[in-house]
């Protein structure tokens, strides 16, 4: 067929599917809202689409010019685009995700669940032991000034409790950027063959255990405990997640087994970013709790370690129990 | 390493041809969307500055969104491309020729943590030297690519209705670019469109102006006018 009467032939089709691609491939929920569409129906669209490819094989076997050819690409280009695309985000399933899928995600992960938790427990208890045995060691971390600034951070005559200065809202600014960028980093410096994360995870151990041994030390503990119990059961939690899905990507790296390393690593990628999503929410909802709530200076310890108590209950429940029922569905 | 463009097999078996685009574009790219994100923030301080430590707080978070959201967010919600990238005619999509998503998006984006190592993306500029398609580290572990956006020109004109046959038989390829000199010709000036009509003498018989006729005729004979 000669390439004049091969366009006058399939010339209105493509029309057709160019008009639906402008009009309605954008946006796919508005599209469907509206009722008046006169052209080219939704439901026909594969079809048109997989026609539409043909032609283009046809036109490249048969050497039409490039110029057609290039343009049937063009189109083709865009009905693959609205054809393969991901499905749009729902709020329903972002809720759905949160409950159940990010629990059973952790828990199907549990080997570097474990190793990360073990690689930020062990310094923690290490440093926390080491400082109440040798109190000079603190300085090996902490300058004078540091010291002295944390030290009136929780001062017993403090009426905000874990702060100098700074309104509420100015910390929580402060724990958003600071804890989520901290989160994110230990994850994505996975990729540095499990170095980033590990060393992330054993210096957050090793700080907290120091300070909270010091503050213990110095008699400060009570309001230091006050201050820090209700949002670390997110904010803990939520780094030890981080990291673990940090040493799964690096095991990807190192150790893909059967699969290709870059399969490997595009797969496991993907498992750690949904974990990230999760650790985001943690971080969010702890940096929520510390602003606002952890530094309360007036509550009794009572109310406080209570609220503390039912929060770490709740993550332990939720990241143990959520999604268990999914497979009874 | 010459050749950058990738051609994927569709399920429907047409190749699609993916041109990756290198690092020179895309460094350009960011650099606009450094220059947005930072008048983003210059104008976030102007506002909020006068609300004092609680402006702060709101600025923090407002720098948290610039650092880590405004990719991922742009990425995701205008088909793979930030401010900066649609100056530029770049696209982020998945190395399988499809959209890219958003968890996509999340990775390469998070990844830009190890590709800045040690220092102004170096990281990235080495692996995107050595993968075949410029992909730099965070680009691998998502599964994605940045490509040119085709320019897309206008229906094909044919400016002459005659048709005449060559003056002597044309080889497949040397029809495709009698045809495509047709096609081309609007966008051409008349002395190079003379120009190039005499190198095709052989196939017209003639030169100068009539030669770009003949050539048009020729070319309406090749695509089927009788």
């Amino acid at each position: 067929m000669r390439q004049e009467l091969f366009i006058t032939r399939h010339r209105q089709e493509w029309a057709d599917f160019t008009q639906w691609l402008d009009a309605r491939a954008a946006k796919p929920r508005r599209a469907r809202a509206d009722r008046n569409w006169r052209g080219l129906p939704d439901e026909d669209v594969p079809v048109a689409y997989r026609r539409l490819c043909q032609q283009l094989a046809l036109a490249r076997r048969r050497g039409y010019s490039p110029q057609l050819v290039a343009q049937l690409q063009a189109l083709m280009q865009r009905g693959h685009n609205a054809m393969y695309r991901p499905p749009l985000p729902h709020w329903r399933r972002a809720f759905e995700f949160f409950l159940a899928d990010f629990p059973c995600l952790v828990r199907a992960e549990a080997g570097v669940m474990r190793a990360s938790l073990l690689l930020f427990l062990l310094p923690l208890l290490a440093s926390f032991v080491a400082v109440q045995v040798k109190p000079e060691l603190i300085h090996a971390l902490m300058s004078p000034q540091q010291i002295a600034q944390m030290e009136s951070m929780y001062a017993v005559a403090a009426n905000k409790l874990g702060r100098e200065s700074g309104t509420d809202w100015m910390m929580f600014g402060y724990y958003i950027f600071n804890n989520i960028s901290i989160g994110l980093r230990t994850y994505a410096s996975g990729l540095l063959a499990g170095i980033g994360p590990v060393l992330a995870v054993a210096f957050n151990g090793v700080m907290i255990g120091m300070v909270a041994s010091h503050l213990q030390n110095a008699g400060l503990g009570d309001p230091f405990w006050r201050f820090v119990a209700a949002h670390s059961a997110f904010e803990l939690s939520a780094i030890v997640i981080a990291g673990g899905a940090g040493l799964r990507l690096s095991l990807a790296l190192l150790v893909p087994g059967r699969r290709r390393r870059v399969d490997a690593l595009v797969e496991d990628g993907r498992r750690g970013a949904r974990l990230c999503l999760g650790v985001f929410a943690m971080l969010l909802m702890a940096a929520f709790i510390e602003a606002f709530w952890s530094s309360i200076g007036w509550l009794p310890a009572s109310v406080k370690f209570g609220v503390a108590g039912a929060l770490w209950l709740l993550v332990a429940l939720w990241l143990w129990r959520g999604g268990k029922d999914r497979n009874a569905r | 390493m010459l050749d950058t463009v990738r051609e994927v097999l569709t399920p429907e078996g047409v190749a699609l041809r993916l041109p990756a685009a290198g690092p020179v574009p895309r460094a350009l790219a960011w650099a606009i969307d450094f220059g947005i994100r930072l008048s983003l923030l210059t104008a976030c301080t102007m506002l909020l500055g006068a609300l004092g430590k609680t402006g702060m707080g709101v600025y923090l978070i407002a720098l948290f969104a610039v650092v880590w959201l405004y990719p991922i967010v742009c990425e995701g919600m205008f088909d793979g491309q930030t401010p900066g990238k649609r100056a530029l005619n770049l696209r982020v999509i998945a190395s399988d020729g499809a959209p890219v998503g958003w968890l996509a998006s999340c990775v390469r984006n998070l990844m830009r943590t190890v590709d800045m190592l040690p220092f102004g993306y170096a990281s990235g500029l080495v692996s995107g030297l050595a993968d075949p398609w410029g992909r730099r580290l965070g680009d691998l572990v998502a599964g994605t690519m940045v490509v040119h956006v085709p320019r897309v020109r206008d229906a094909a004109i044919i400016t002459s209705e005659a048709a005449q046959p060559p003056a002597q038989p044309l080889l497949p390829t040397e029809q495709a670019a009698v045809v495509a000199f047709a096609e081309r010709a609007a966008q051409l000036t008349p002395e190079r469109q003379i120009e190039l009509a005499n190198l095709a003498d052989m196939a017209t018989g003639t030169h100068g102006a009539e030669g770009v006729q003949r050539l048009f005729a020729v070319a309406g004979w090749l695509l089927g006018k009788r």
